[in-house]
Protein backbone atom coordinates (compact mmCIF):
# COMPACT_ATOMS: atom_id res chain seq x y z
CA UNK A 1 0.00 0.00 0.00
CA UNK A 2 2.36 2.78 1.32
CA UNK A 3 1.15 6.74 0.00
CA UNK A 4 -0.72 4.64 -2.54
CA UNK A 5 -4.72 5.14 -1.74
CA UNK A 6 -6.55 1.96 -1.79
CA UNK A 7 -8.74 2.91 -4.71
CA UNK A 8 -7.70 4.81 -7.59
CA UNK A 9 -10.29 7.99 -7.95
CA UNK A 10 -11.53 6.79 -11.08
CA UNK A 11 -12.75 3.44 -9.82
CA UNK A 12 -14.54 5.07 -7.02
CA UNK A 13 -16.53 7.35 -9.04
CA UNK A 14 -17.42 4.83 -10.91
CA UNK A 15 -18.39 2.36 -8.01
CA UNK A 16 -20.57 5.63 -6.65
CA UNK A 17 -22.36 5.42 -9.86
CA UNK A 18 -23.24 1.75 -10.03
CA UNK A 19 -24.14 1.40 -6.29
CA UNK A 20 -26.47 4.57 -7.23
CA UNK A 21 -28.10 2.80 -10.60
CA UNK A 22 -28.81 -0.38 -8.53
CA UNK A 23 -30.25 1.77 -6.04
CA UNK A 24 -32.86 3.69 -9.00
CA UNK A 25 -33.77 0.43 -10.55
CA UNK A 26 -34.98 -0.64 -7.07
CA UNK A 27 -36.90 2.24 -6.96
CA UNK A 28 -38.18 2.04 -10.39
CA UNK A 29 -39.28 -1.87 -9.82
CA UNK A 30 -41.13 -0.58 -6.25
CA UNK A 31 -42.91 2.81 -8.91
CA UNK A 32 -44.01 -0.62 -11.19
CA UNK A 33 -45.27 -2.58 -8.30
CA UNK A 34 -46.55 -0.48 -5.80
CA UNK A 35 -50.63 -0.17 -5.88
CA UNK A 36 -50.54 3.36 -4.39
CA UNK A 37 -49.87 5.66 -7.35
CA UNK A 38 -48.86 8.58 -4.87
CA UNK A 39 -46.36 6.37 -3.32
CA UNK A 40 -45.52 5.33 -7.11
CA UNK A 41 -45.10 9.01 -8.04
CA UNK A 42 -42.48 9.54 -4.99
CA UNK A 43 -40.23 6.58 -6.10
CA UNK A 44 -39.87 7.72 -9.23
CA UNK A 45 -38.88 11.47 -7.87
CA UNK A 46 -36.55 9.51 -5.91
CA UNK A 47 -35.19 7.56 -8.88
CA UNK A 48 -35.14 11.14 -10.56
CA UNK A 49 -33.10 12.41 -7.54
CA UNK A 50 -30.54 9.19 -7.86
CA UNK A 51 -30.32 9.90 -11.74
CA UNK A 52 -29.48 13.89 -11.09
CA UNK A 53 -26.56 12.46 -9.25
CA UNK A 54 -25.42 9.77 -12.16
CA UNK A 55 -25.65 13.07 -14.04
CA UNK A 56 -23.44 14.94 -12.09
CA UNK A 57 -20.93 12.10 -11.71
CA UNK A 58 -20.86 11.75 -15.61
CA UNK A 59 -19.77 15.11 -15.47
CA UNK A 60 -23.19 16.89 -17.22
CA UNK A 61 -23.91 18.90 -14.58
CA UNK A 62 -25.91 21.03 -16.72
CA UNK A 63 -28.46 18.27 -17.20
CA UNK A 64 -27.89 17.54 -13.33
CA UNK A 65 -29.61 20.89 -12.99
CA UNK A 66 -32.75 20.92 -15.00
CA UNK A 67 -33.59 17.46 -14.10
CA UNK A 68 -33.88 18.03 -10.46
CA UNK A 69 -36.54 20.93 -10.50
CA UNK A 70 -38.34 19.05 -13.28
CA UNK A 71 -38.46 15.55 -12.48
CA UNK A 72 -38.43 16.41 -8.55
CA UNK A 73 -40.62 19.28 -8.32
CA UNK A 74 -42.49 19.83 -11.67
CA UNK A 75 -43.28 16.57 -12.59
CA UNK A 76 -44.63 14.92 -9.31
CA UNK A 77 -46.33 18.07 -9.16
CA UNK A 78 -48.38 17.56 -12.10
CA UNK A 79 -49.08 13.86 -11.82
CA UNK A 80 -50.26 14.30 -8.10
CA UNK A 81 -52.85 16.66 -9.75
CA UNK A 82 -53.62 13.92 -12.35
CA UNK A 83 -54.04 11.68 -9.66
CA UNK A 84 -56.27 13.57 -7.59
CA UNK A 85 -58.63 13.81 -10.48
CA UNK A 86 -59.12 9.95 -10.67
CA UNK A 87 -58.30 7.44 -7.95
CA UNK A 88 -55.41 6.46 -5.76
CA UNK A 89 -55.36 3.12 -5.62
CA UNK A 90 -54.65 1.13 -8.93
CA UNK A 91 -57.03 -1.91 -9.40
CA UNK A 92 -56.24 -5.34 -10.37
CA UNK B 1 -46.22 -16.18 -11.13
CA UNK B 2 -43.87 -14.71 -8.39
CA UNK B 3 -41.70 -17.49 -9.84
CA UNK B 4 -41.62 -16.27 -13.34
CA UNK B 5 -40.80 -12.70 -12.04
CA UNK B 6 -37.87 -13.56 -9.89
CA UNK B 7 -36.18 -15.47 -12.76
CA UNK B 8 -37.34 -12.63 -15.08
CA UNK B 9 -35.53 -10.37 -12.62
CA UNK B 10 -32.50 -12.16 -11.86
CA UNK B 11 -31.96 -12.70 -15.58
CA UNK B 12 -31.80 -9.30 -16.56
CA UNK B 13 -29.56 -8.00 -13.57
CA UNK B 14 -27.24 -11.27 -15.04
CA UNK B 15 -27.70 -10.09 -18.55
CA UNK B 16 -26.81 -6.32 -17.74
CA UNK B 17 -23.93 -7.78 -15.65
CA UNK B 18 -22.70 -9.53 -18.50
CA UNK B 19 -23.14 -6.74 -21.15
CA UNK B 20 -21.08 -4.10 -18.53
CA UNK B 21 -18.37 -7.08 -18.89
CA UNK B 22 -18.03 -7.52 -22.25
CA UNK B 23 -18.12 -4.39 -22.90
CA UNK B 24 -16.37 -2.65 -19.86
CA UNK B 25 -13.52 -1.27 -22.12
CA UNK B 26 -15.28 0.82 -24.22
CA UNK B 27 -18.26 1.93 -21.27
CA UNK B 28 -15.51 3.54 -18.92
CA UNK B 29 -14.46 7.33 -21.08
CA UNK B 30 -11.41 7.64 -22.68
CA UNK B 31 -8.80 10.36 -21.83
CA UNK B 32 -8.97 11.51 -25.00
CA UNK B 33 -10.89 14.18 -26.14
CA UNK B 34 -12.78 13.60 -29.75
CA UNK B 35 -11.45 16.69 -32.30
CA UNK B 36 -14.82 18.14 -32.38
CA UNK B 37 -14.98 18.24 -28.67
CA UNK B 38 -11.25 19.42 -28.38
CA UNK B 39 -12.37 22.05 -31.08
CA UNK B 40 -15.18 23.86 -29.15
CA UNK B 41 -12.81 23.30 -25.65
CA UNK B 42 -10.04 25.49 -27.37
CA UNK B 43 -12.71 28.01 -28.69
CA UNK B 44 -15.08 28.58 -26.18
CA UNK B 45 -12.97 31.18 -24.18
CA UNK B 46 -10.10 32.08 -26.17
CA UNK B 47 -9.50 35.46 -27.61
CA UNK B 48 -6.16 35.39 -28.90
CA UNK B 49 -5.80 32.04 -31.04
CA UNK B 50 -9.32 31.27 -32.31
CA UNK B 51 -10.09 35.19 -31.97
CA UNK B 52 -12.74 34.54 -34.93
CA UNK B 53 -14.40 31.41 -33.68
CA UNK B 54 -14.44 32.24 -29.91
CA UNK B 55 -17.97 32.33 -27.58
CA UNK B 56 -15.81 34.34 -25.12
CA UNK B 57 -17.54 32.30 -22.11
CA UNK B 58 -16.12 29.61 -20.12
CA UNK B 59 -19.06 27.47 -19.89
CA UNK B 60 -18.36 25.46 -23.29
CA UNK B 61 -22.04 23.83 -22.86
CA UNK B 62 -23.98 27.54 -22.39
CA UNK B 63 -21.42 28.63 -25.28
CA UNK B 64 -22.82 25.72 -27.62
CA UNK B 65 -26.12 25.74 -27.03
CA UNK B 66 -26.57 29.43 -27.39
CA UNK B 67 -23.69 30.16 -29.84
CA UNK B 68 -22.38 27.42 -31.34
CA UNK B 69 -25.66 25.99 -32.46
CA UNK B 70 -27.99 28.62 -31.39
CA UNK B 71 -30.70 28.31 -34.10
CA UNK B 72 -31.26 24.58 -32.39
CA UNK B 73 -32.20 26.21 -29.27
CA UNK B 74 -34.54 29.01 -30.82
CA UNK B 75 -36.58 26.33 -32.17
CA UNK B 76 -36.41 24.18 -29.07
CA UNK B 77 -37.88 27.37 -27.14
CA UNK B 78 -40.62 27.73 -29.55
CA UNK B 79 -41.50 23.99 -29.12
CA UNK B 80 -41.75 24.70 -25.58
CA UNK B 81 -44.15 27.67 -26.05
CA UNK B 82 -46.24 25.84 -28.63
CA UNK B 83 -46.61 23.26 -26.17
CA UNK B 84 -47.88 26.18 -23.10
CA UNK B 85 -50.33 27.84 -26.09
CA UNK B 86 -51.55 23.78 -26.23
CA UNK B 87 -52.35 23.58 -22.49
CA UNK B 88 -53.88 27.10 -22.20
CA UNK B 89 -55.83 26.38 -24.99
CA UNK B 90 -57.37 23.60 -23.53
CA UNK B 91 -57.96 25.01 -20.03
CA UNK B 92 -59.83 28.15 -21.64
CA UNK B 93 -63.38 28.79 -20.48
CA UNK B 94 -61.79 27.43 -17.39
CA UNK B 95 -59.70 30.44 -16.28
CA UNK B 96 -61.24 33.12 -14.56
CA UNK B 97 -59.09 36.87 -13.59
CA UNK B 98 -60.90 37.00 -10.15
CA UNK B 99 -60.65 33.91 -7.75
CA UNK B 100 -62.34 33.44 -4.75
CA UNK B 101 -60.35 32.46 -1.45
CA UNK B 102 -60.75 28.72 -1.08
CA UNK B 103 -59.53 26.56 1.94
CA UNK B 104 -56.76 27.67 4.24
CA UNK B 105 -53.71 26.00 3.06
CA UNK B 106 -51.70 23.90 5.31
CA UNK B 107 -50.58 24.68 8.72
CA UNK B 108 -48.99 27.64 10.01
CA UNK B 109 -45.79 26.20 9.82
CA UNK B 110 -45.50 24.72 6.65
CA UNK B 111 -46.66 28.59 5.74
CA UNK B 112 -43.97 30.48 7.62
CA UNK B 113 -41.28 27.59 6.16
CA UNK B 114 -42.58 28.29 2.89
CA UNK B 115 -42.48 31.96 3.30
CA UNK B 116 -38.97 31.92 4.10
CA UNK B 117 -37.60 29.71 1.37
CA UNK B 118 -39.72 31.17 -1.03
CA UNK B 119 -37.15 34.22 -1.68
CA UNK B 120 -34.37 32.02 -1.24
CA UNK B 121 -35.93 29.45 -4.22
CA UNK B 122 -35.90 32.99 -6.63
CA UNK B 123 -32.25 32.95 -5.36
CA UNK B 124 -31.06 30.57 -6.38
CA UNK B 125 -33.01 30.11 -9.55
CA UNK B 126 -31.62 33.92 -10.51
CA UNK B 127 -28.12 32.64 -9.86
CA UNK B 128 -28.45 29.59 -11.59
CA UNK B 129 -29.87 31.61 -14.95
CA UNK B 130 -27.32 35.01 -14.33
CA UNK B 131 -24.08 33.02 -14.01
CA UNK B 132 -25.05 30.51 -16.75
CA UNK B 133 -22.23 31.72 -18.97
CA UNK B 134 -19.61 31.33 -16.23
CA UNK B 135 -20.77 28.26 -14.22
CA UNK B 136 -22.66 24.76 -15.21
CA UNK B 137 -26.72 25.68 -15.41
CA UNK B 138 -28.78 28.49 -18.10
CA UNK B 139 -31.97 29.62 -18.87
CA UNK B 140 -33.79 26.98 -18.58
CA UNK B 141 -32.50 25.03 -15.65
CA UNK B 142 -32.59 28.73 -13.90
CA UNK B 143 -35.73 29.25 -15.32
CA UNK B 144 -37.34 25.91 -14.07
CA UNK B 145 -35.61 26.29 -10.70
CA UNK B 146 -38.24 29.22 -10.23
CA UNK B 147 -41.39 27.31 -11.12
CA UNK B 148 -40.85 25.35 -8.55
CA UNK B 149 -42.01 28.53 -6.59
CA UNK B 150 -45.84 28.99 -7.82
CA UNK B 151 -46.56 25.29 -7.65
CA UNK B 152 -45.04 25.53 -4.03
CA UNK B 153 -46.69 28.02 -2.80
CA UNK B 154 -50.21 26.90 -4.81
CA UNK B 155 -49.97 23.50 -2.65
CA UNK B 156 -49.17 25.09 0.88
CA UNK B 157 -51.46 28.29 0.24
CA UNK B 158 -54.44 27.41 -2.40
CA UNK B 159 -54.99 27.53 -5.74
CA UNK B 160 -56.27 31.11 -6.22
CA UNK B 161 -53.88 32.59 -3.78
CA UNK B 162 -51.90 33.79 -6.26
CA UNK B 163 -54.27 35.12 -8.16
CA UNK B 164 -55.46 36.98 -5.32
CA UNK B 165 -51.78 38.30 -5.00
CA UNK B 166 -52.44 39.23 -8.56
CA UNK B 167 -50.20 37.13 -10.34
CA UNK B 168 -52.62 36.79 -13.27
CA UNK B 169 -52.15 34.01 -16.08
CA UNK B 170 -52.86 37.23 -18.45
CA UNK B 171 -49.33 39.23 -16.40
CA UNK B 172 -47.23 35.89 -16.40
CA UNK B 173 -47.93 35.60 -20.52
CA UNK B 174 -47.06 39.30 -20.80
CA UNK B 175 -43.84 38.16 -19.12
CA UNK B 176 -43.37 35.28 -21.15
CA UNK B 177 -43.87 37.11 -24.23
CA UNK B 178 -41.59 39.84 -23.35
CA UNK B 179 -38.92 36.96 -22.64
CA UNK B 180 -39.13 35.29 -26.24
CA UNK B 181 -39.18 39.24 -27.98
CA UNK B 182 -36.15 39.82 -26.11
CA UNK B 183 -34.31 36.49 -27.10
CA UNK B 184 -35.42 37.60 -31.05
CA UNK B 185 -33.81 41.03 -30.47
CA UNK B 186 -30.89 39.48 -29.30
CA UNK B 187 -31.15 37.18 -32.31
CA UNK B 188 -30.63 39.82 -34.58
CA UNK B 189 -28.98 42.65 -32.41
CA UNK B 190 -25.75 42.12 -34.02
CA UNK B 191 -27.38 41.88 -37.47
CA UNK B 192 -29.38 44.76 -37.07
CA UNK B 193 -26.33 46.68 -36.20
CA UNK B 194 -24.38 45.33 -39.02
CA UNK B 195 -26.97 46.68 -41.30
CA UNK B 196 -26.78 50.47 -40.23
CA UNK B 197 -23.42 50.74 -39.99
CA UNK B 198 -23.28 48.58 -43.67
CA UNK B 199 -21.06 45.93 -41.84
CA UNK B 200 -21.41 42.03 -43.05
CA UNK B 201 -23.59 40.77 -40.04
CA UNK B 202 -25.16 37.42 -39.39
CA UNK B 203 -28.12 36.58 -37.42
CA UNK B 204 -26.80 34.81 -34.23
CA UNK B 205 -23.87 36.51 -34.15
CA UNK B 206 -22.26 36.75 -30.83
CA UNK B 207 -18.24 37.47 -31.67
CA UNK B 208 -16.48 38.81 -34.61
CA UNK B 209 -16.40 36.24 -37.71
CA UNK B 210 -13.61 36.28 -40.22
CA UNK B 211 -16.32 37.76 -42.84
CA UNK B 212 -17.89 40.25 -40.07
CA UNK B 213 -16.46 41.61 -38.13
CA UNK B 214 -18.37 42.86 -35.85
CA UNK B 215 -19.16 41.90 -32.33
CA UNK B 216 -20.83 42.06 -29.10
CA UNK B 217 -18.88 43.30 -26.05
CA UNK B 218 -18.19 40.27 -24.15
CA UNK B 219 -17.35 42.70 -20.24
CA UNK B 220 -19.26 45.35 -19.43
CA UNK B 221 -17.03 46.81 -16.81
CA UNK B 222 -14.91 44.06 -16.60
CA UNK B 223 -17.64 41.78 -15.58
CA UNK B 224 -17.65 39.25 -18.32
CA UNK B 225 -21.11 38.78 -20.30
CA UNK B 226 -19.85 36.43 -23.29
CA UNK B 227 -22.02 39.23 -25.22
CA UNK B 228 -25.65 37.46 -26.44
CA UNK B 229 -24.98 34.86 -23.66
CA UNK B 230 -26.07 36.72 -20.82
CA UNK B 231 -28.70 38.06 -22.72
CA UNK B 232 -30.23 34.83 -23.78
CA UNK B 233 -30.30 33.55 -20.44
CA UNK B 234 -31.88 36.21 -18.64
CA UNK B 235 -34.38 36.47 -21.55
CA UNK B 236 -34.84 32.55 -21.92
CA UNK B 237 -35.16 32.50 -17.61
CA UNK B 238 -38.06 34.90 -17.51
CA UNK B 239 -39.58 33.05 -20.04
CA UNK B 240 -39.22 29.59 -19.07
CA UNK B 241 -40.15 30.46 -15.08
CA UNK B 242 -43.23 32.43 -16.65
CA UNK B 243 -44.01 29.54 -19.21
CA UNK B 244 -44.29 26.80 -16.30
CA UNK B 245 -45.80 29.39 -13.86
CA UNK B 246 -48.62 29.89 -15.99
CA UNK B 247 -49.39 26.16 -16.99
CA UNK B 248 -49.44 25.27 -13.17
CA UNK B 249 -51.96 28.06 -12.27
CA UNK B 250 -54.51 27.38 -15.50
CA UNK B 251 -54.29 23.56 -13.69
CA UNK B 252 -54.85 24.00 -10.77
CA UNK B 253 -57.77 26.56 -10.85
CA UNK B 254 -59.10 24.42 -13.39
CA UNK B 255 -59.18 21.81 -10.86
CA UNK B 256 -60.79 23.92 -7.91
CA UNK B 257 -63.49 25.78 -9.97
CA UNK B 258 -64.47 22.07 -11.68
CA UNK B 259 -64.67 20.47 -8.30
CA UNK B 260 -66.59 23.88 -6.77
CA UNK B 261 -69.12 23.19 -9.66
CA UNK B 262 -69.28 19.82 -9.25
CA UNK B 263 -70.45 20.24 -5.49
Amino acid sequence: MGDKPMLPGETGVYLVMAIISLLSVVAVYMAVKTRDLVKAVIYSALQSGLYSILYFLLLAPDIGLVYIPVAVGLIPGVLLVLISKTERWEKE
Amino acid sequence: MRLVEVIVLISTVLAVALLITVGFEHLVPSERVRPVAEFYLNATYNQYELRNYTAMSPEAVTAIVWDFRGLDTLFETSVFYLALIAGLALTRGLLLERAEKSGHGLSIIVRTVTRITAPMIVAVGASIGLHGHLTPGGGFQGGSVIAVLPMVVIVVFSASFLVIKGVTTTKLLVVRSLGLTGIGLTAIAVFLVGITLHMPAYVFQNMAKPDAQISMPYSVAGALISGTLWFFNIFEMFAVAAGFSIAFIALMLARTLESSRGE
